[in-house]
């Protein structure tokens, strides 16, 4: 379980280490807090010629707050992101799914660009951005600056659609509107894991009544997926436990969950199912403490 | 001697561990911490598959990377050394099969070794073995039981003609038939214990170094008892014993994984003897996880014959072991469940058939309490039996605890039960748990769709066990030595990797001499002066190496007296040795510390001041074989809840109630307690050496081989007994397997309880959430 052979550079510039990156034609990886990529290398699953460290970079890590939401470095540790009380303050779901990654020590080396770049199926930042409708910045010598917004990142299991030269450095979290409520819950083997299955879901609430949901699971697929009121083709304007019902047996039969040592397929399916009710109904909750009960 | 009061003793305090402050500021020495001049590194080449015979292994590229030394394939290897059974193999575990240091004509398990590469860096090492090309003709793995026993598949061993190691072999202990006969009900069940393992800090490891001048071979181990290794060593490298000696240091954790040498730790010493040069192995986690060793996968098939009321007149139990790819330790083990199947109960017959197979898994080795799943079986099947009657489980323990007062006092297999507080343990434990409250609460909650359940497991733990007929000679020795610095060295076999014993020994020898505690050395893992012995393991070390110091203290204390009353021409008897001083009514200024009384025996002896008989060799050596001290016991006690949405299992109270006799240090007998709970919380909740259904090995990180952590073991509340004394001087008993012993048995049993509403039956060991959901009828299994 020792790393193979590759050459390490740790540029002082963002350009620089985009020179490395595209030079490097697809040879090359960024290393951020190393928790996904060192063990990939410990196993040999990954064998990069060369690793570029950005940390000596300026401006790569930190929590940013204005009117209109948050913008987190993505060199930010999710440690450092989940102690910030803006985080916490203006995205409550992204505070709860970072409770969720590994432990606090691998929190204080793993960041969140580098959470999000992995795409792990299991890991609870990807769901949460895609519920948050979140938008992360790209930059590459070839194509200068882009935005990807989360729906169009995640193409499958630890792939995105960032191309080889390229490098994120930001991601942007909406404010979410004042009458939304969030959940993340999860279920995993021992507390830190990653999850068996994992749910992120946002209710706008309008008195009584949900006038919207949104809801991505991790650990049920080749990667998360966005799921709205429509695309559950959820029906009518039943009463929100109706409806929380009926959206926890749509995710049930529209996901097609893997079977591994930790859980079996049925199990996923069964506890996507039950966690897609707890979560909605605690996201309906939690929207009424938000002020949504009365903004109807 | 001036009587001790408690206070004054260290023996039964929380003495601080002289352990702890190194330990715990990374100042211990492993083998990893070992470095010598001109040391290379081993790694190996491992079989990725299961089952195959090898047809080529081409090792050219590899020789030329850079940093490689040298490359040693099988053929190579069997030059060097060669293999012998791993400790435990009895005759008759399978007759002489036959197999290389590393594998030569097949592999038969993932990981096996093909070639051993030697390179400047463990880095480079890995590197060269990437390059070793392996030409392989696959042959259908045997992964099961039913697999092996399947006449159509390949042998693993053609010299077996099969797959089955042996058996089946029965034993009848007591009236069977009768009992049988006599039965109002039979209840039948298939009991199974999964497949896990070992998994100490420090793997398995070794730093060999051959010096070509003497001949001798040194060796730095990770191991429970130098002894052991130095003999397997020197009978694998064919070398003669007095050329090899073994040293260890500290030692990350085993659980009886490390008796002995490895076939890994042969190859290596083989290597250093051939390049005359140190090599060190340090196996990583994969390795550890792959390779090193599994354990506890048996099964068996039970009929309990029962009376209405809830009397088990007697058992017949079949039960087949698996042993994984290279015979070894599991025929001990069968021995060991079949004696102790009938416990602390009043069972009156017993029926055993077993027997044993191998698999393309990894070999079967000792883990803590070996023979848990007589417990494990015996509690589930107690269970089962008051489910069907519909009794509660209490009351059928009850009925069937042996008493002390109510003959004979002995299991059907033999052994005496003489000591055992099991009825005292078990009605403790239900009263502080208050089970008619609980059963209210847990009715009651039920109608909130709320499942809550509480298990009992009463079990004995033979620590080290009654004398028994041919034991004779199972001793432990320790040598007890007064330096001339005054320090009391205390020599023994045992070699801790996580007990204590530096603590715990020196306690009994300081109280029993009457030295202050800084004053006792416990010496260990050198064969140069370790005493004879096997080393730590089979919860030995307490009554026995605790006898043995004892018995050697007093021996000595009586000698340095002897020698201190003619010097001083005092009568012995007004003499007393306290805390580290020669005292008594004449003793020159009131006290005369150890060294300078050391000195003057020296002097006087060598000037020929005293009388002849007086003995002035300042050791004495003691071989104990525990006394009269037994059995430790006691009853676990679990109250779980299940949420039957997720299957997610929470354990809301541990309870240990214990008699593992006169505690020498409670916290560390708490600790070990703790230790082997937490074992048992991975076992049933989390861990599971698992295999594809190819052979594939699925648990090799550690993020799928899942260990309790600090948040999955909950808060253990320890209740000690008082004990039986039955011996006049040593009470002290072990206490390091029974929390992994009945751990298991008592949360299944609770979960077990928690799911009866559901119709659930419990006869497996490993319940992670995904199964009890099955168990429940939530998803189909
Ligand atoms: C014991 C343990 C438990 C864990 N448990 C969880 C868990 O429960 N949930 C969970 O989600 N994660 C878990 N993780 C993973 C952890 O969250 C990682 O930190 C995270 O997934 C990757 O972040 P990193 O900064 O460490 O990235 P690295 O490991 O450094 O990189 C990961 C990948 O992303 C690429 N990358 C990183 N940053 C950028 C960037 N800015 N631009 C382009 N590419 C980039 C790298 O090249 C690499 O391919 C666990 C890790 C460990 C060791």
């Amino acid at each position: 379980m020792k790393l193979p052979p590759f050459a390490y550079r740790a540029p002082e510039s963002l350009e620089e280490g985009l020179e490395l990156l595209a030079a490097g034609e697809g040879e090359a990886r960024i290393l951020a807090g190393g928790q996904s990529l060192i063990p990939m290398l410990a196993l040999r699953l990954a064998r990069p010629s060369l690793l570029i460290e950005l940390r000596r970079v300026p401006g790569l890590a930190g929590v940013h707050e204005d009117g209109s939401g948050l913008r987190i470095g993505a060199l930010t540790t999710e440690l450092v992101a989940e102690r910030d009380p803006r985080v916490r303050a203006a995205s409550p779901l992204l505070f709860e799914a970072l409770e969720f990654v590994g432990h606090p020590a691998i929190r204080s080396r793993g960041t969140v660009g580098g959470s999000l770049c992995h795409a792990d199926p299991a890991a609870e930042l990807p769901a949460a951005a895609l519920v948050l409708g979140a938008e992360l910045t790209a930059r590459s010598l070839a194509r200068g600056t882009r935005t990807i917004p989360a729906r169009d990142f995640f193409l499958g299991p630890y792939t995105t659609a960032l191309e080889f030269d390229e490098v994120v450095t930001e991601v942007r979290v909406p404010a979410p509107p004042s009458s939304q409520g969030s959940c993340y819950l999860e279920v995993s083997r021992r507390p830190g894991d990653f999850a068996m299955v994992g749910v992120a879901a946002a209710v706008v609430r309008g008195g009584d009544r949900v006038l919207d949901l949104r809801l991505a699971l991790s650990g049920v697929g080749d990667r998360p997926r966005l799921l709205t009121r429509d695309e559950l083709e959820l029906e009518g304007q039943d009463s929100p436990e109706v409806l929380f019902g009926q959206a926890g047996r749509s995710v049930a039969a529209r996901i097609r969950p893997p079977e591994d040592l930790h859980a079996s397929a049925a199990y996923r399916r069964h506890l996507s199912r039950v966690l897609t009710e707890r979560a909605l109904r605690t996201a309906f909750e939690r929207a009424a403490l938000q002020g949504g009960a009365a903004s109807a | 001697m001036r009587p001790r009061v408690p206070a004054e003793r260290y023996t039964g305090a929380s003495v601080r561990r002289v352990e702890d402050e190194r330990l715990l500021t990374g100042r211990g020495t492993f083998v990893a911490d070992a470095h010598l001049p001109g040391m290379l590194h081993a790694a190996f080449h491992r079989s990725p598959l299961p089952h195959a015979r090898i047809v080529a292994v081409n090792t050219e590229a590899a020789r030329r990377a850079p940093g490689v030394v040298a490359v040693f394939d099988g053929a190579e290897m069997t030059q060097m050394a060669s293999p012998v059974a791993a400790l435990g193999a009895a005759p008759g575990s399978g007759g002489p099969v036959s197999f290389g240091i590393l594998a030569m004509d097949k592999v038969r398990l993932v990981g096996d070794p093909v070639a051993l590469v030697v390179a400047e860096s463990r880095a480079l090492a890995e590197d060269a073995c990437e390059l070793i090309v392996v030409e392989y003709e696959e042959l259908a793995p045997v992964v099961t039981v039913e697999q092996a026993l399947d006449p159509s598949l390949p042998a693993i061993f053609e010299e077996l003609g099969g797959n089955r190691l042996f058996g089946p072999e029965v034993k009848v202990f007591g009236d069977v038939d009768g009992a049988f006969a006599r039965a109002d009900r039979v209840v039948r069940a298939s009991i199974h214990q999964h497949r896990h393992q070992n998994v100490p800090m420090e793997g398995r490891a070794i730093l060999a170094s051959f010096d070509a001048s003497s001949g001798q071979l040194l060796v730095r181990a990770s191991t429970q008892g130098v002894n052991t290794t130095r003999q397997m060593l020197a009978q694998q490298l064919r070398m003669p014993l007095d050329r090899v000696r073994v040293v260890a240091e500290d030692v990350g954790g085993s659980f009886g994984l490390k008796f002995g040498a490895s076939r890994e730790e042969a190859a290596c010493c083989a290597a250093s003897r051939a390049l005359g040069q140190p090599v060190r192995w340090v196996e990583d986690r994969w390795e550890n996880l792959t390779v090193s060793g599994q354990a506890r996968e048996e099964s068996f098939e039970v009929e309990a014959a029962v009376t209405a009321s809830g009397l088990i007149l007697g058992l017949r139990v079949q039960m087949v072991i698996d042993s994984g790819a290279y015979p070894g330790f599991a025929p001990l083990v069968v021995d060991i469940v079949r004696e102790m199947i009938p416990g602390p109960y009043r069972l009156g017959a017993l029926s055993f058939s077993s027997s044993g197979v191998v698999t393309n898994k990894a070999s079967y080795v000792a883990y803590r309490g070996p023979w848990a799943a007589e417990t494990f079986v015996r509690e589930r099947i107690v269970d089962l039996v008051a489910q069907e009657l519909g009794i509660s489980a209490l009351e059928v323990r009850l009925r069937n605890l042996a008493t002390r007062d109510e003959p004979p006092l002995r299991m059907v297999t033999g052994p005496s039960l003489a000591g055992i507080t099991a009825r005292e343990s078990l009605l403790r434990a239900a009263e502080i748990v208050d089970l008619a409250r609980f059963q209210e609460r847990q009715l009651r909650l039920r109608d909130e769709g709320r499942y809550l359940g509480v298990g009992f497991a009463t079990y004995i733990e033979p620590a080290p066990g009654p004398r028994q007929e041919g034991g004779e000679g199972n001793t432990e020795q320790v040598r007890v030595e007064l330096d001339r610095d005054g320090l009391l060295l205390v020599h023994t076999a045992q070699m801790p990797h996580g007990q204590s014993h530096r603590t715990t020994l020196a306690q009994v020898a300081a109280d029993e001499f009457g030295a202050r505690l800084e004053q006792v050395r416990v010496m260990v893992g050198d064969s140069q002066q370790t005493p004879e012995g096997f080393g730590t393991g089979g919860s030995r070390f307490a009554a026995m190496a605790g006898g043995a110091a004892l018995h050697g203290a007093r021996r000595l204390r009586g000698k340095v007296l002897e020698a201190a009353a003619q010097i001083l021409d005092l009568a012995p008897t007004d003499l007393d040795i306290w805390r580290g001083e020669l005292v008594g009514p004449g003793v020159p200024g009131g006290g005369l510390p150890l060294a300078e009384l050391i000195s003057r025996i020296d002097l006087a002896a060598r000037s020929g001041q005293l009388p002849p008989g007086v003995d002035v060799d300042l050791t004495a050596t003691e071989d104990f074989d525990g006394g009269e001290s037994g059995w430790s016991g006691g009853t676990h006690c679990c109250v779980v809840e299940v949420d039957p949405d997720t299957g997610l299992v929470r354990i809301l109270r541990y309870l240990v109630v214990e008699d593992c006799g006169d505690l020498i240090n409670p916290a560390v007998v708490d600790g070990q307690i703790r230790g082997g709970v937490a074992q048992g919380v991975g076992a049933v909740l989390l861990e599971r050496s698992a295999y594809d259904p190819e052979g594939q090995y699925l648990s090799a990180t550690l993020m799928d081989y899942l260990l309790p952590t600090a948040l999955d073991v909950p808060h253990i509340e320890i209740e000690h007994l008082s004990p039986v004394r039955l011996d006049p001087d040593v009470n002290f008993r072990g206490v390091g397997e029974g929390g992994m012993i009945a751990a298991p048995p008592t949360i299944c049993n609770a979960i077990a309880d928690a799911l009866s509403p559901f119709g659930a039956k419990v006869l497996e060991q490993h319940l992670p959430p995904a199964r009890i959901l099955e168990l429940i009828g939530a998803t189909s299994a």
